[in-house]
């Protein structure tokens, strides 16, 4: 059940994007806010028409406007989370479920999926903001979707939460044999979540491909905004230590942390804002930065202004730093080179660091 | 107490009420989700008889409905009887004027509804009509029942239009207003009191009732 | 939605409740002037076999506007037969006119106020010394009692000193509603008003000489709905049993055509 979707418009601001996805992928639409990103999804889901368009499902077409065929929104078999989950406020989050054309079996089936289980009675306004959020995916599920679409359903989540759904739904992958789009201006998001990304600046395709290719890719990184890179290790708890930092053990070697609750094994995801990134060709010394990680220089992608910003992998992960172009230069930077990250402790805040389980 | 008076008063308010729901309903909703070319002409209209004179209305009414008039020799050939003059023309008057009175809150009920929740709902594969009875009203309802109290209230005090279009005939359309200024020319100052006491009462409890169903509609949006 | 739901039910059941209407009365319209006498005369009706009837009171010209525009009233019993003519010129009616009474016009003032005299010689005094606020007649416009009002104060030349003061009531009844309260300090309204009870227990009434203004010959006249019940009542009002509750409420009889 391939999903096609060809569109072209004039206003609200000018598209021309066209894109598949296939049954089981997720598919990411990546840009700075404006890009059209969600005015896609809508036309996809049947809330705004363009001038232009083709959407087909399977083989079912949803939108041509070459033959004037629209099917209303409320007849396509669709599942959306949007960004404000728009719960219906009256009813249970059983109720919201069920509002989805799901008996009550299968709707306390899907809450369970979701972890939600002993939660049904709450109206939305009894709940956290993550799980309101689960039971907005739920409904989104409950329907047996032909199509699930994500509006930037994490935006209004913190970050530490935000690990825990990422990890929810890279569970419930296996259980989402359809074609997913999900909507986010958050590069790391796609990375983790996304198989393939298509990154849109100002209403064009700049870039389509798999995950691992777009990340690498210069042109594709600048379309997606380089104000809040950033990228996300791995690590395991090995320990606690006295004056009040963690060890924890990743694919670049050891890493200090201000304190993080845990015992020796948990697994926790920490991001590094690329701007809290130095680089070094050697490893330094007498220097307060704790975390000196290995790393070889994947890319390096001038910025408009004076920056830069060098992608290093980190054994199988990805750490990226912003830094001078002057400097990139004066140290005679190039990709393939090993070289070293340092990153500050404290530059590392606590809403930076997720645990596995929310 | 002309308890004739009152209980016409009564069925020209719940009827005006009963006609003026579907299109409170549909007409406020209707002005709540959508923008259009002429959305201010027919949003002026609506609010026309909140700032219309009663007898203006009411001389319009009687141009347009009188026995003179094309609609009001198609209705007496039907019915055998003139619309003016008739309780029948006095639920049509009553519609017509109590229109803002249905209509503005209703509409503002309806806007507090999420553009997303509704969006939310055809998502879920309900249809327009589904939409409406599962998700819309059941948000927006304290609006439109709003609507139906003020304009409930709005009838029984009608005055002006009653005494253009009715001709207040005894059981047919005299209505309590008409009867408290009937009572008063024929120098019952007592039944006079007794009724303006009924309307005076009535009034408060709408009063009441709408500020508590405000509250109510603020109270589940935030 | 239990709530909401379960008292909208009730409020359209109670609204489409409609009282069952058998053969309804036939409705008269009758001049103002008429407020205090109908009952008497509708008693004696019923006294002498005739069936139940509605009233709806007005003046006279705003009565012949609703005929006008279709109001069902099946008898017209106007104050004067100005208006009763223009119901027949304009085809409202065809039925001939018939003057069931002769009304007169009365100085009324409130007990203990301003003096009242037939010659309303107390009234120009009182407007000399500044003392009148404020005067009612019914609006001469469409009341045939406020058209004689001013031609009797016309003819006593206290029209012009008076007109600054003058209130109008929208009918007959008003007038005498406004002079009788004390909201007004007098004023000029039908004697079968000022007859009445109701009105003598609260004000002082003189008779005004009918050569002050053109007759009030209150004519009465059937409209084309008028059925067998308005037919028996338009009979009555022609009788001697009639003619003497007339008398008795203030209206003389009818001139010798």
């Amino acid at each position: 059940m391939t999903l096609e979707v060809a569109v072209s418009s004039g206003a609200p601001i000018p598209l021309d994007v066209a894109f598949q996805v296939e049954a089981g992928e997720l598919l990411a639409l990546v840009g700075p806010s404006g890009a059209g990103k969600s005015t896609l999804l809508r036309a996809i889901a049947g809330l705004w028409q363009p001038d232009q368009g083709r959407v087909a499902v399977g083989g079912e077409t949803w939108l041509d406007t070459a033959r004037g065929t629209r099917l209303p929104t409320h007849r396509r078999r669709l599942g959306v989370v949007f960004q404000s989950y728009a719960l219906f406020p009256q009813m249970t989050a059983l109720a919201n479920v069920m509002a989805a054309g799901a008996d009550e079996t299968r709707a306390r089936a899907v809450l369970e999926l979701v972890h939600l289980g002993g939660l049904e009675a709450r109206r939305p306004a009894e709940l956290s903001g993550g799980q309101q959020q689960r039971v907005a995916v739920a409904r989104a599920l409950a329907r047996d979707p032909a199509v699930l679409l994500l509006d930037e359903p994490f935006s209004a989540v913190d970050r530490g939460t935000r690990e825990g759904l990422y990890a929810e739904i890279e569970r419930l992958r296996a259980h989402l044999n359809m074609p997913v789009v999900l909507v986010t201006h958050d590069m790391e998001e796609a990375r983790r979540l996304a198989d393939r990304i298509v990154v849109i600046d100002r209403g064009q395709v700049l870039r389509d491909g798999p995950t691992e290719d777009i990340l690498f890719d210069p042109r594709a990184l600048r379309g997606m905004g380089l104000r809040e890179a950033g990228a996300t290790l791995t690590a395991r708890i090995d320990g606690q230590e006295g004056d009040g930092l963690t060890r924890l053990r990743s694919a670049g070697g050891p890493l200090w942390l201000p304190r993080i609750s845990g015992t020796p094994g948990d697994l926790v995801r920490v991001r590094i804002m690329a701007h809290d990134v130095m680089l070094a060709r050697r490893r330094p010394e007498a220097i307060s930065a704790l975390n000196v990680i290995p790393g070889v220089i994947e890319s390096l992608l001038p910025g408009d202004g004076p920056g830069a910003l060098v992608t290093l992998t980190v054994g199988d992960e990805v750490l990226l730093a912003r830094i001078t172009q002057r400097s990139v230069q004066a140290m005679g930077l190039a990709v393939g080179q090993s070289c070293f990250a340092l990153v500050k402790s404290m530059a590392v805040a606590r809403h930076q660091v997720g645990r596995e389980d929310p | 107490m002309d308890w004739p008076a009152l209980w016409l008063s009564l069925h020209l308010a719940g009827w005006t009420v009963v006609l003026l729901l579907p299109v409170a309903v549909f007409l406020g909703r209707f002005m709540a989700f959508h923008r259009f070319a002429g959305k201010g002409v027919v949003e002026a209209l609506v609010i026309l008889p909140l700032v219309l004179p009663p007898t203006v209305l009411g001389f319009y009414l009687l141009v347009a409905f009188g026995a003179e008039s094309p609609v009001g020799q198609l209705w007496q050939g039907a019915f055998g009887g003139p619309l003016v003059f008739s309780f029948e023309g006095l639920v049509a008057a009553s519609v017509l004027f109590n229109l803002p009175f249905a209509v503005q809150p209703a509409q503002r009920g309806f806007e507090a509804v999420p553009r997303e929740v509704r969006e939310a709902a055809a998502c879920c594969g309900m249809a327009p009509l589904t939409a409406l009875w599962r998700v819309e009203l059941p948000l927006a309802w304290p609006g439109v029942l709003t609507g139906m109290v003020l304009t409930f209230a709005h009838v029984l005090g009608e005055f002006g239009i009653v005494l253009m279009v009715g001709g207040a005939i005894p059981g047919e359309t005299r209505t309590v207003a008409i009867s408290i200024y009937d009572r008063v020319q024929a120098f019952d100052m007592a039944g006079a009191a007794q009724m303006s006491a009924v309307l005076l009462a009535i009034s408060l409890v709408t009063i009441a009732v709408t500020f508590r169903l405000s509250a109510r509609a603020g109270r589940r949006l935030s | 939605m239990p709530l909401p739901r379960r008292h909208f039910l009730t409020l359209t059941a109670a609204a489409l409740a409609l009282p069952a209407q058998a053969e309804a009365p036939p409705v008269i319209a009758a001049a103002a002037s008429l407020r205090f006498v109908m009952p008497a005369l509708t008693a004696g009706f019923a006294a002498a076999g005739g069936g139940p009837v509605r009233v709806a009171f007005g003046s006279s010209g705003t009565l012949a506007q609703q005929i006008r525009n279709g109001a069902p009233f099946e008898l017209f019993l106007s104050a004067d037969a100005a208006y009763v003519q223009v119901l027949a010129d304009s085809g409202a009616v065809q039925a001939a006119a018939t003057v069931y009474a002769r009304g007169r016009l009365a100085l009324i003032a409130p007990h203990g106020g301003l003096a009242v005299d037939a010659a309303m010689d107390g009234l120009a005094a009182a407007l000399a010394r500044g003392e009148i606020r404020r005067f009612a007649i019914a609006t001469p416009e469409h009341a045939p009692y406020g058209q004689r009002a001013r031609e009797a104060l016309l003819h006593r030349g206290l029209w012009e000193a008076i007109a600054p003061h003058l209130v109008f009531g929208e009918n007959v009844a008003q007038a005498a509603q406004f002079a009788s309260s004390g909201n007004a300090q007098g004023g000029l309204v039908a004697a079968s008003l000022a007859a009445a009870d109701t009105l003598r227990a609260r004000a002082e009434s003189a008779l005004i000489p009918d050569a002050w203004h053109s007759p009030l010959d209150q004519s009465m006249v059937l409209t084309p709905k008028a059925g067998a019940t308005a037919r028996a009542f338009h009979e009555f009002m022609q009788t001697p049993a009639a003619q003497e509750i007339l008398a008795a409420y203030g209206f003389a009889a009818p001139e010798p055509a």
